[in-house]
C-alpha cells in the first residue's frame, strides 16, 4: 500500500510540477521549487536573487508568500488523495503477535540516498555539461565586444565537438547515477526519481531559458555561458535546444536506473546474459533467415510484390506438398496423416506473427529516418558546397570603416595555422543597367591573383574564360552594336556555339571598358552577352547636386559570365577588379579579407585566432556559420524537427514491441514460473524478455539500417530527377552521415529497450505459484 | 540439526474474497535423508504448504529454516540460487519448457548457474539415459509422453544433486503402472542419493509405503 500511494505520490508531483511551470509563465516563478529553496535558504540564495533581481514580483513578499502557499497546497492535495488501506473490521486473526515474514518487516518506501543519487546525478550532469563544454572550446574567442582573451594554452576544439564530447559526459554520469541509485535501493524507486528530476534537474533549462527572457539574468550569466548559448543557437531556437538537451539527459538516468535496477534490483549485481540470450532466442526467433529476408524485402521492395510474391511460392508449396500427400495416402493413408500432422506443425504462431510486424516497424522507421535525413543533408552539403563556393569560410574586417592596411593584415594572417588562402575585397551594393533591364546587385571587388584560393569563382567561369581578363580590358572583344548585328556575324558564326559567350566578330570597338563578370541569371535578365556594355550607378555618389549626393555611374563590358549554381548569387552578384572598385568606391584598400580554412568546421575557432593574431580590436572575424546563421540554424532545425517526426514511427513501432512482448509474457506464464521454480531470480526473467523485446529492435534497426543505405546508395546512383526550374538543382541529392545515420539505428534501439521495459517487469512480477498453478 | 525447519508459519489464500487459513502455526522439521508423505483432502493446502518449504511462495508469518539459516530473510537473487541448488521441484503435471529438447530442459537448472554447457549437457544426458530415456533426448516436450516426460522432469529436478526434493502429486495424472515407475524412480533416489524427498499424494497405499507419513488438516500438520 505504502509503494501504490508512492507511486500516486510521484504521478501527482508531476501535477505539481505543472503547477510550478503554470505559475512561472504567470509570473508567479519559482513557485515550484524556488519558493520553499528561498525560504529555506534565501540567505544562500542570494547570488540566484541579485541575478534574477530585474524580475522584483519574484522577490515581493506577497508574490512569495502566495508561492509558498500554493505549494504547500499541492502538497496537502497530493496527501489528501493518497488512497488509505481499510481498516480491518474483522477482528484479531489467529496469526496476531507472530513474527512478520522478514524481508516484509524490512521494506521501506523511500530512500533519500537514492533520492540523492538520482537528483545530485542529474544536476551534476547538468553542470558536467556546461561546465565541460565551456572549458573544451574556451579560448575561442566569440565576437563579443572587448579585447580577445588568452587562449591561455587550454583545450580548443570546435564548438559543436565540444559539445558532443560534454554530452556524452554528461550522459555517462546520468546514466551512472542512476544505475548507482537503483542499484543501492534495488528498486526503480519512481518517487525519488521524478522527486529527484523536478526539483533538481528542473532549475538548469529553467534557468537558461529564462535567461533568453531576462535581460538582466543574460547581463549576469551570458557571458559565461556563452559557449552554451552558442551552440544552443546554432538550432535557431535555444531554448528548444536546452529541453531537448534535458531531455536527453533525463533519458540517460532513466536507461541507468532501468539497467541498474534490472542488473542490481534482486541482490547483487549481474551482468551476465548468457543464459538469458539462450531462453530468450529459443522464445523469438528474431534471427531466421525467412523472417529477416521478408521484412528487408517488404522494407525494399513495398509490401504488396514481396507480398505477391510470397503467395505465389505458398500456393506452389502447398500444391505440391498435397500432392505428394495424396499419393502417399493411396498406399499407406496412415503415412499421409502423419505427414499433415507434420504439416500442420509448421504453421506459425500468432505470436511469431506479432514479431515479424514489430521487426518491420522498427525497421521502417529506421530506414525512413536514414532516407528523410541523408536526403535533407544533401540539401544541406550542397547549399553549403555552393554557398562556400561563392563566399569564404570567414571575413576578416573592422568592426567600422576599411581596411586600408589590408596588405599588411594579410601578412600577419598568413602566419595562422589552418588557414588555406586568403584575398582582399571590397563588396558594395549597386545599381546595374543594360540596354534592356535594371537590376540592383552586390558589386564586389576582387582580387583575380588570389580569389581563387578562397572561392571557387574561377572555376565557375562559363567557356572556359579566365578572370585575368579583367587586368587586360582591352582585349574583351565588344559585341557588335544592335543595328550592325546582321552584317558582320561570319565571324562569330563559327564557334558561337553558346548563346552567351559568342564572341563578336568585329573587334572596331574603339573605347576600352573595365571588365565586369557577372553571373548567368543576372546575364538572362539583363539580356547581355560577354562583350556588352553594363553601366553601375552607385547611389552613394561623393558629389553634391542640389538635391543631395548625385549617383555615381561608370560603364563596364561584360568580361565573363559566371555559374555558381545558387540562384541568388548567380542573380545578385557581380565581380570587377579590386583597383576599379577602390576608384568606384574612393576606398582606401579593401573592405576586407576572405580566408579559406583547411576544416571548414573549425572555421570558427580558426577566426578566433586571426583575430587573436591580429591584436583584437579594432579587427574582427566572422566565419561562415555566424554570416550564414539563419539559413543553417534553420536547415538544422528543420532537420532536427523532421527527425524528430520520424522517430515518431519508431515510437509506434515501439508500441507494436510492447504488445508483442505482453503476448510473449502472457502465453508464457507458465514457463515464467517454472523458470522462477528452478532457480531463475526477479532480475533474470526481467533481463530474457529485454532480451526479446532487444532482439526485435536491433533485428529491426538493422534491417533498417540496410535498406535505408542502400535507398541512399539508389537515389545517389540512379538519381531522382528534380525541376532545375523549381529547386536550381538537377537530381535529388544525397549525403550519408555515418554519425546520424548510426544514430537513428541507436535511437530505434534504445527506444525498444524502454519500450521492453514495462513487460519484462511484468514479466517479472508473475508469482511462480499463480503459474503452475493455472492448468 | 534439522535440515529444514519451519517454525510457527501462517499462510492463507484467498477463495471469493474469504480468507483460507492453510496453514496456523506450523511447526515442523525434516532431517537429512528422509522420505516423507504429505496426504491431506483437496483444498487443505498441501500445495501451498510444498511451495512455501520450496520458498516459490511468502508466508504471511514465521520463519522456514535450512540448516539453521532463515530462508525468506535472503534477498530475492539468494532465495532463487538457493531454490535452484537445494531444492528440487517435480509437479503434478511435467512443465517442461515447451521451446528445448529433453536434454536442455533436464540441464536448465545447470545453465540457470552458468555452468558451461558442455558438461551440463554430459550430465544430464546420464541422467536421462538413469531414468530410461537415453534414445529421447533430442526430442521436444511435445513428442514425448506423459510418463516420459514425468520422467525428464525428475531428470531435471534431479541434476543439481538437490538436498530436498519436492513432489506435488507427480503421478497424479498418470496411470498406475507408469506411477510406480516413477515411484520406484523416488525411493531409488532417495536411497541412493540421500535426498530428502517430500511426496504429496492422494494414493493412500504409496504414502503408507513411506517411512515418515504426514498429513495435512485444518491448518495443522500431524504425523499419521
Amino acid at each position: 500500500m505504502g509503494l501504490l500511494g508512492f507511486i500516486l505520490l510521484g504521478v501527482a508531483i508531476s501535477g505539481a510540477g505543472a503547477w510550478a511551470e503554470v505559475s512561472t509563465a504567470l509570473g508567479l516563478s519559482l513557485v515550484g521549487w524556488g519558493g520553499l529553496l528561498q525560504v529555506i535558504d534565501g540567505a544562500t540564495l542570494l547570488p540566484v536573487q541579485a541575478a534574477a533581481g530585474e524580475a522584483p514580483p519574484v522577490l515581493h513578499l506577497g508574490f512569495l508568500l502566495s508561492g509558498v502557499l500554493v505549494w504547500l497546497g499541492g502538497w496537502a492535495l497530493i496527501a489528501h488523495g493518497i488512497r488509505r488501506a481499510p481498516e480491518s473490521t474483522v477482528g484479531a486473526s489467529p496469526a496476531a503477535g507472530a513474527t512478520l515474514y522478514p524481508r516484509l518487516a524490512r521494506y521501506r518506501d523511500f530512500y533519500w540516498s537514492t533520492l540523492g543519487a538520482y537528483g545530485g546525478g542529474i544536476l551534476l550532469a547538468e553542470l558536467v555539461l556546461v561546465l565541460l563544454q565551456t572549458v573544451l572550446s574556451s579560448g575561442v574567442p566569440s565576437t563579443e565586444l572587448g579585447a580577445a582573451r588568452d587562449a591561455g594554452g587550454g583545450l580548443t576544439l570546435p564548438p559543436t565537438g565540444a559539445f558532443a564530447i560534454s554530452l556524452v559526459a554528461a550522459a555517462m554520469v546520468a546514466f551512472v547515477s542512476g544505475f548507482i541509485g537503483a542499484s543501492r535501493a534495488q528498486r526503480l524507486a519512481l518517487p525519488e526519481a521524478t522527486i529527484g528530476v523536478f526539483y533538481l534537474g528542473l532549475p538548469v533549462p529553467i534557468l537558461l531559458t529564462l535567461m533568453e527572457r531576462i535581460p538582466s539574468l543574460q547581463l549576469q550569466l551570458g557571458y559565461r555561458l556563452r559557449e552554451v548559448t552558442y551552440v544552443a543557437g546554432l538550432l535557431g531556437r535555444p531554448e528548444l535546444a536546452y529541453w531537448l538537451t534535458f531531455t536527453g539527459l533525463v533519458l540517460a538516468l532513466v536507461l541507468g536506473i532501468n539497467t541498474g535496477f534490472i542488473a542490481a534490483g534482486s541482490g547483487r549485481v549481474d551482468l551476465k546474459l548468457g543464459f538469458e540470450l539462450f531462453v530468450a532466442r529459443r522464445h523469438v526467433a528474431v534471427f531466421r533467415p525467412s523472417l529477416l529476408l521478408g521484412t528487408l524485402a517488404v522494407l525494399m521492395f513495398g509490401i504488396i510484390p514481396p507480398l505477391l510474391v510470397y503467395f505465389i511460392i505458398r500456393a506452389a508449396e502447398a500444391a505440391v506438398e498435397r500432392t505428394r500427400i495424396r499419393s502417399l495416402g493411396l498406399s499407406d493413408p496412415l503415412a499421409s496423416s502423419e505427414a499433415l500432422h507434420r504439416l500442420k506443425l509448421r504453421e506459425q504462431s500468432p505470436t511469431m506473427m506479432m514479431t515479424a510486424l514489430s521487426v518491420g516497424g522498427v525497421g521502417v522507421g529506421v530506414m525512413a529516418l536514414i532516407i528523410v535525413l541523408s536526403v535533407m543533408s544533401g540539401f544541406e552539403a550542397d547549399l553549403q558546397k555552393k554557398i562556400l563556393g561563392t563566399n569564404a569560410h570567414a571575413v576578416v574586417s573592422r568592426y567600422a570603416g576599411d581596411l586600408p592596411e589590408y596588405a599588411k593584415v594579410m601578412e600577419t594572417i598568413r602566419k595562422v595555422p589552418g588557414i588555406a588562402g586568403q584575398t582582399p575585397f571590397i563588396i558594395n551594393q549597386v545599381m546595374i543597367a543594360s540596354e534592356g533591364n535594371v537590376d540592383g546587385v552586390i558589386i564586389k571587388g576582387i582580387d583575380p591573383a588570389t580569389v581563387g584560393e578562397v572561392t571557387d569563382l574561377p572555376q565557375n567561369i562559363l567557356g572556359g574564360g579566365s578572370l585575368d581578363i579583367l587586368y587586360t580590358p582591352e582585349k574583351i572583344l565588344s559585341r557588335a552594336m544592335p543595328e550592325e548585328d546582321d552584317a558582320p556575324a561570319k565571324g562569330g558564326a563559327e564557334d558561337s556555339g553558346d548563346d552567351i559567350i559568342r564572341r563578336a566578330g568585329k573587334p572596331t570597338k574603339p573605347a576600352v571598358l573595365p571588365g565586369i563578370v557577372i553571373g548567368r541569371e543576372l546575364a538572362a535578365s539583363l539580356r547581355v552577352v560577354v562583350g556588352d556594355r553594363v553601366n553601375v550607378v552607385s547611389p552613394l555618389g561623393t558629389e553634391l547636386g542640389p538635391t543631395g549626393p548625385i549617383p555615381k555611374s561608370r560603364a563596364f563590358r561584360v568580361a565573363a559570365v559566371f555559374y555558381s549554381g545558387m540562384y541568388e548569387y548567380d542573380s545578385k552578384f557581380v565581380y570587377i577588379l579590386l583597383k576599379e572598385a577602390q576608384d568606384f568606391f574612393n576606398i582606401q584598400g579593401a573592405t576586407g579579407i576572405e580566408l579559406k580554412v583547411f576544416d571548414i568546421d573549425d572555421a570558427r575557432r580558426i577566426a578566433g585566432q586571426v583575430v587573436k593574431a591580429l591584436g583584437g580590436y579594432p579587427y574582427r572575424a566572422r566565419d561562415w556559420g555566424e554570416m550564414n546563421k539563419n539559413l543553417f540554424s534553420a536547415l538544422r532545425l528543420e532537420k532536427l524537427v523532421m527527425g524528430i517526426i520520424l522517430s515518431i514511427i519508431i515510437v509506434v513501432a515501439a508500441g507494436l514491441i510492447v504488445a508483442t512482448v505482453i503476448m510473449l509474457v502472457l502465453e508464457k506464464r507458465k514457463e515464467i514460473s517454472v523458470l522462477k521454480a528452478l532457480g531463475v531470480s526477479d532480475g533474470g526473467i526481467v533481463k530474457i524478455f529485454l532480451a526479446e523485446g532487444l532482439q526485435i529492435g536491433v533485428a529491426g534497426g538493422l534491417l533498417g539500417l540496410f535498406s535505408g543505405l542502400a535507398w541512399c546508395v539508389f537515389i545517389e546512383k540512379v538519381g531522382i530527377k528534380l525541376d532545375p526550374e523549381v529547386y536550381y538543382i538537377p537530381a535529388l541529392p544525397v549525403r550519408i552521415e555515418p554519425l546520424q545515420t548510426v544514430l537513428a539505428v541507436v535511437i530505434a534501439v534504445l527506444v525498444t529497450y524502454l519500450a521492453s521495459i514495462y513487460p519484462a517487469l511484468k514479466a517479472s512480477s508473475v508469482e511462480p505459484v499463480e503459474g503452475l498453478k493455472a492448468e | 540439526m534439522a535440515l529444514l525447519s519451519i517454525r510457527n508459519v501462517f499462510k492463507s489464500y484467498f477463495l471469493h474474497g474469504k480468507r483460507i487459513d492453510v496453514l496456523r502455526a506450523v511447526s515442523l522439521d525434516l532431517e537429512k535423508g528422509e522420505l516423507v508423505s504429505l496426504v491431506g483432502a483437496s483444498g487443505a493446502g498441501k500445495s501451498t504448504f510444498l511451495h512455501v518449504l520450496g520458498t516459490l511462495d511468502a508466508p504471511a508469518a514465521g520463519e522456514v529454516f535450512f540448516e539453521d539459516r532463515s530462508v525468506f530473510s535472503m534477498n530475492d537473487a539468494e532465495i532463487a540460487e538457493f531454490r535452484n541448488r537445494t531444492i528440487g521441484f517435480v509437479f503434478q503435471s511435467h512443465y517442461l519448457l515447451p521451446e528445448f529438447t529433453a536434454l536442455e530442459n533436464v540441464a536448465m537448472p545447470a545453465l540457470i548457474q552458468r555452468r558451461e554447457r558442455a558438461g551440463a549437457y554430459a550430465y544430464a544426458r546420464e541422467l536421462l539415459e538413469r531414468v530410461g530415456l537415453g534414445q529421447r533426448v533430442d526430442h521436444r516436450p511435445g513428442e514425448l509422453s506423459g510418463g516420459e516426460a514425468q520422467r525428464v522432469a525428475l531428470a531435471r529436478a534431479l541434476v543439481l544433486k538437490p538436498a530436498i526434493l519436492l513432489a506435488d502429486e507427480p503421478t497424479g495424472n498418470l496411470d498406475p503402472a507408469t506411477g510406480e515407475g516413477i515411484h520406484q524412480l523416488l525411493r531409488d533416489v532417495n536411497r541412493e542419493l540421500g535426498i530428502t524427498a517430500v511426496v504429496v499424494t492422494h494414493n493412500e497405499t504409496l504414502a503408507r509405503s513411506m517411512p515418515r507419513r504426514l498429513r495435512l488438516a485444518g491448518g495443522q500438520v500431524t504425523e499419521a
